[in-house]
């Protein structure tokens, strides 16, 4: 086996996880399979660009050191990520909560299918279908040993990720609005009873949420490229990512994702780059008929 | 004068052959509350099962090692798709609907891009992006183009859509019908009467997969051609504009959907192309998507139960 | 000296469907007013509806004398705790978890002191903290669900079936622990199918039949139970009668 499929399934896997977590905390705080989150990640990943392409114009366009971003796309980051949840927020004002009030979840299914459309074709009339790219410098990948090689952006992706994973962690059992989230994902009931507010918590899981599927958008953009599908595309690997680690665990979803990321990776040499998507579905379906309560799942 | 007419039937033909796919629609939703994200997987298997059933073996598509097709005949070609559909629906069921609602969509999402994949990336079999042409008409014998060929196409879809109408009609208003209305008010109530709700439930997601299968291979043989950019997330959409529009639960209400968001969407491709340079017909296409996406949000937050509601026995059921 | 009063009280799960028909009763501080009654009597129903989880509720609730009309989430902060019948405990999350969660409503210099005075007073939790509560027995998740209600320091407090599963011996400990909650002037509303062990801490008690009050006095008299055997099957009688 290529060692080089492995290293690309954990690039890809890594960015897998971290829109996972989003998706999965939605999922499990909202009670509903957002069908929107994968385009945050497109969202995230223009706000970034066109706050970063701003920037340049001051800051100068070069990249730091051996990467291929400098400033603009650092200070852009954060900017990204608070545009992403706000965005989140305002679906949700207008949308999602409404239904969420008649109680049918699956009627917010539906919304969120709708709202991923009209999120995705707004994006692809601003920027056109044309793909775009946060700088067109061209990057060396590096030896790193075992005939693997990777790119210093893709280096700093993988480890970014990890941080922010960690971080989550920190946030969701060390910080009292972490632990309220995981309250009202357990028990909605018992939380409002122990006096969480459950309209802070939502209002806390679309920031998080959004601001984490910008972050693994604009670690996409930066390894791929940048197109109005690009977040789209990923819905799929992302959902059995989640189902996979089982829905509400972010431990789960990191690694659910990791796992499909290095999967597909390693499926490439066999049937070609061209079955991602298949690899995820069959995945997918092994899950939900195996172990539909996902490896680090309880029973519902 | 015969422009117009020839356009009419152009656009009531189109209207139908949606009309179709969103009475399937309407046994998953409309009766059983499955919520299905795959409607253009569905649609797709049947258009490309006919296509790969008819397609005489010495045309085949233009791609390159293509397997060509069987030659067989069209009614056959259609009746392939329609078993082809429901059985792929039966099976993304089986895995699916003993779990959370929400597994069922996302298991029918992932079956949509799975299979686009497949179309898309196939070429042997597929014709990947190329698609599959010459795909032979149920009336090989008229030429194409023209106003006759026009109101044919049309007559032809409206037996097919008015066979589909009067089968899934007899199957909903009958035992199979009220089970599921039985079960969609009250599972434990339905299962205590006897109904296996896991069965049902997967026969109705085989029931509406085959009038997807159906709209599919009547598509694909009144083009002549089909590529996998017909089947994308934007077809799940309009089929459920559709169905939220008209009215879930009825079929009539179906019939109106899909003449609503077919016009709605036709006038919008218009209205987009005649205010738009032309420079920016591709942001045209996609602002006409954008206004599906917002006419489905307003009837879902305003008409719940669509503009035309049911009948009083099925909003009965229907909460 | 009432601390709670419950008026009217109309409650049920859906339109028209009432399950609660017209309660009302009053506590005062220090006072256990034990909720009898046979099962589906709509005793959890009537407790969840004054803790504001129930979707339809008509009355009022008066805390010293003020309506109260915050949402469910903010009567803890305003003195009213519930502990629920069943999923008492946030399963999947540690001891202290859950103890850091009921700690949440107070201002922080406070928190750290409250989760350890009433580790102090339960020290069968003081022993795992880091333990999932999912993990507990019985008896211990009682405990925790008690404790966690109790760190806010509520005025009132709403206990659903306390001693639901526990064995003998932990019922007289929980009971005797509500009781010197209540000897601190807490007012305390305790459902209960266990009547002999309730009866023998409330000072009054309410027999709740079909939605509406059957009986409410002085909980002593009820303790020699043929007037409370006549209560309960109060219904019946009147129905062989007829
Ligand atoms: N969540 C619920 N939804 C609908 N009906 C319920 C619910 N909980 C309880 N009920 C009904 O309310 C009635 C009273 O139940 P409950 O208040 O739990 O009685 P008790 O606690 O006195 O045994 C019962 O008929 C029960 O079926
Ligand atoms: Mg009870």
């Amino acid at each position: 086996m290529n060692p080089q499929f492995l290293a690309d399934g954990i690039l890809t896997g890594a960015l897998l996880g971290l829109g996972g977590v989003g998706l999965t905390l939605a999922y499990s705080i909202l009670r509903f399979a957002n069908f929107v989150h994968g385009d945050f990640l497109t969202v995230g990943a223009y706000a970034a660009l066109v706050v970063a392409g701003a920037l340049s114009q001051f800051l100068g366009g070069s990249g730091i050191g051996p990467f291929s971003f400098g400033w603009p796309l650092i200070i852009a980051l954060p900017v990204a990520m608070a545009a992403t949840g706000a965005l989140a927020l305002l679906l949700d004002w207008l949308l999602f909560r409404r239904l969420r009030r008649r109680g049918e979840e699956i009627v917010l299914v539906m919304a969120s299918f709708g709202a991923s459309l009209a999120v995705r074709s707004l994006i692809e009339f601003a920027f056109t279908p044309e793909p775009k790219y946060y700088s067109h410098d061209l990057q060396i990948a590096m030896p790193l040993g075992f005939s693997v090689r990777a790119t210093p952006d893709q280096l700093a992706v993988v480890v970014l990720a990890g941080v922010a994973g960690i971080a989550l962690h920190i946030l969701l059992t060390r910080t009292a609005m972490g632990r309220a989230m995981r309250a009202v994902a357990e028990n909605p009931a018992l939380a409002r009873v122990a006096g969480i507010d459950p309209a802070r918590v939502v209002r806390a899981t679309w920031w998080l949420g959004g601001g984490l599927a910008a972050l693994a958008g604009v670690f996409l953009g930066l390894t791929v490229q940048i197109r109005p599908y690009m977040g789209f595309d990923l819905l799929l690997p992302l959902f059995a990512g989640v189902i996979l680690g089982g829905v509400g665990s972010v431990p789960g979803a990191l690694a659910g994702g990791m796992i499909v990321g290095v999967a597909e990776a390693l499926a490439v040499p066999f049937i070609g780059a061209a079955w991602r998507g298949g690899v995820a579905f069959l995945l997918l379906l092994a899950v939900l008929l195996v172990r539909p309560q996902g490896l680090f799942g309880m029973e519902r | 004068m015969t422009g117009t007419l020839s356009y009419l039937a152009f656009f009531l033909t189109e209207v139908l052959v949606n009309f179709i796919a969103v009475l399937g629609l309407n046994v998953q939703w409309g009766f059983a509350g499955l919520f299905n994200v795959g409607v253009a997987g569905f649609v797709g298997i049947g258009a490309y099962v006919s296509a790969l059933l008819t397609v005489p073996p010495w045309h085949g598509a233009p791609g390159p090692g293509h397997v060509g097709g069987l030659g067989l005949p069209v009614l056959v070609g259609w009746a392939g798709a329609v078993l082809a559909s429901a059985a792929s629906a039966a099976v993304v069921g089986v895995a699916t609907l003993r779990l959370r609602a929400d597994y069922l969509a996302i298991g029918t999402f992932g079956i949509a891009v799975a299979l686009h994949e497949l179309a898309a990336n196939a070429q042997g079999l597929t014709g990947g992006p190329f698609g599959i042409a010459f795909i032979p008409h149920l009336l090989a014998a008229v030429p194409p183009g023209g106003l006759a060929r026009g109101l044919l196409d049309l007559a032809i879809t409206a037996l097919a859509a008015g066979a589909a109408w009067l089968v899934i009609d007899r199957i909903t208003a009958g035992p199979f019908g009220r089970a599921l209305r039985a079960l969609a008010q009250d599972e434990a109530a339905a299962a205590s009467l006897g109904c296996d709700p896991r069965r049902l439930r997967i026969q109705a997601m085989a029931l509406g997969a085959a009038a997807m299968g159906l709209a599919g291979a009547v598509q694909a043989s009144l083009i002549g051609y089909i590529a996998p950019g017909n089947f994308v997330p934007i077809l799940t959409f309009q089929v459920w504009a559709m169905l939220v529009v008209g009215g879930v639960g009825s079929h009539r209400g179906a019939l109106f959907g899909a003449f609503a968001i077919w016009g709605l969407w036709s006038a919008a491709g218009s209205l987009f192309a005649a205010i738009l340079p032309p420079s920016m017909a591709t942001g045209g296409a996609s602002l006409r998507i954008v206004a599906i996406g917002v006419t489905i949000a307003i009837s879902l937050l305003w008409r719940p139960r669509g503009l035309s509601p049911p009948g009083r026995i099925v909003s009965r059921f229907l909460r | 000296m009432t601390t709670l009063a419950v008026e009217n009280i109309v409650a049920g799960y859906e339109k028209g469907l009432p399950i609660v028909r017209g309660v009302s009763f009053a506590v005062a501080a220090g006072e256990i007013v034990t909720l009898l009654g046979p099962n589906g009597a709509g005793k959890s129903t009537l407790a969840k509806a004054v803790a504001g989880l129930v979707p339809e509720r008509e009355g009022d609730i008066l805390l010293d004398g003020a309506r109260v009309t915050v949402p469910a989430h903010a009567l803890v902060r305003a003195g009213i705790a519930f502990v629920p019948q069943t999923e008492n405990v946030f399963a999947r999350m540690t001891i202290r978890e859950n103890l850091e969660i009921g700690a949440a409503v107070l201002p922080r210099p406070r928190r750290a002191g409250r989760i350890a005075a009433l580790l102090e007073t339960f020290p069968a939790l003081a022993t795992r903290p880091t333990l999932p509560a999912g993990r507990l027995s019985g008896g211990q998740r009682q405990m925790l669900a008690i404790a966690r209600a109790l760190i806010p320091e509520p005025r009132v407090r709403l206990l659903d079936e306390p001693s639901a599963g526990l064995s003998p011996a932990l019922v007289s400990g929980v009971f005797s622990d509500i009781a010197a909650i209540a000897a601190k002037g807490v007012a305390v509303v305790l459902v209960e199918q266990n009547v002999a062990a309730a009866l023998g801490i409330a000072h009054r008690a309410l027999v709740l039949v079909e939605g509406r009050v059957a009986h409410d006095g002085p909980a002593a008299p009820l303790r020699d139970g043929k007037l409370l055997a006549r209560l309960f099957l109060g219904h019946v009688e009147g129905a062989e009668a007829a």
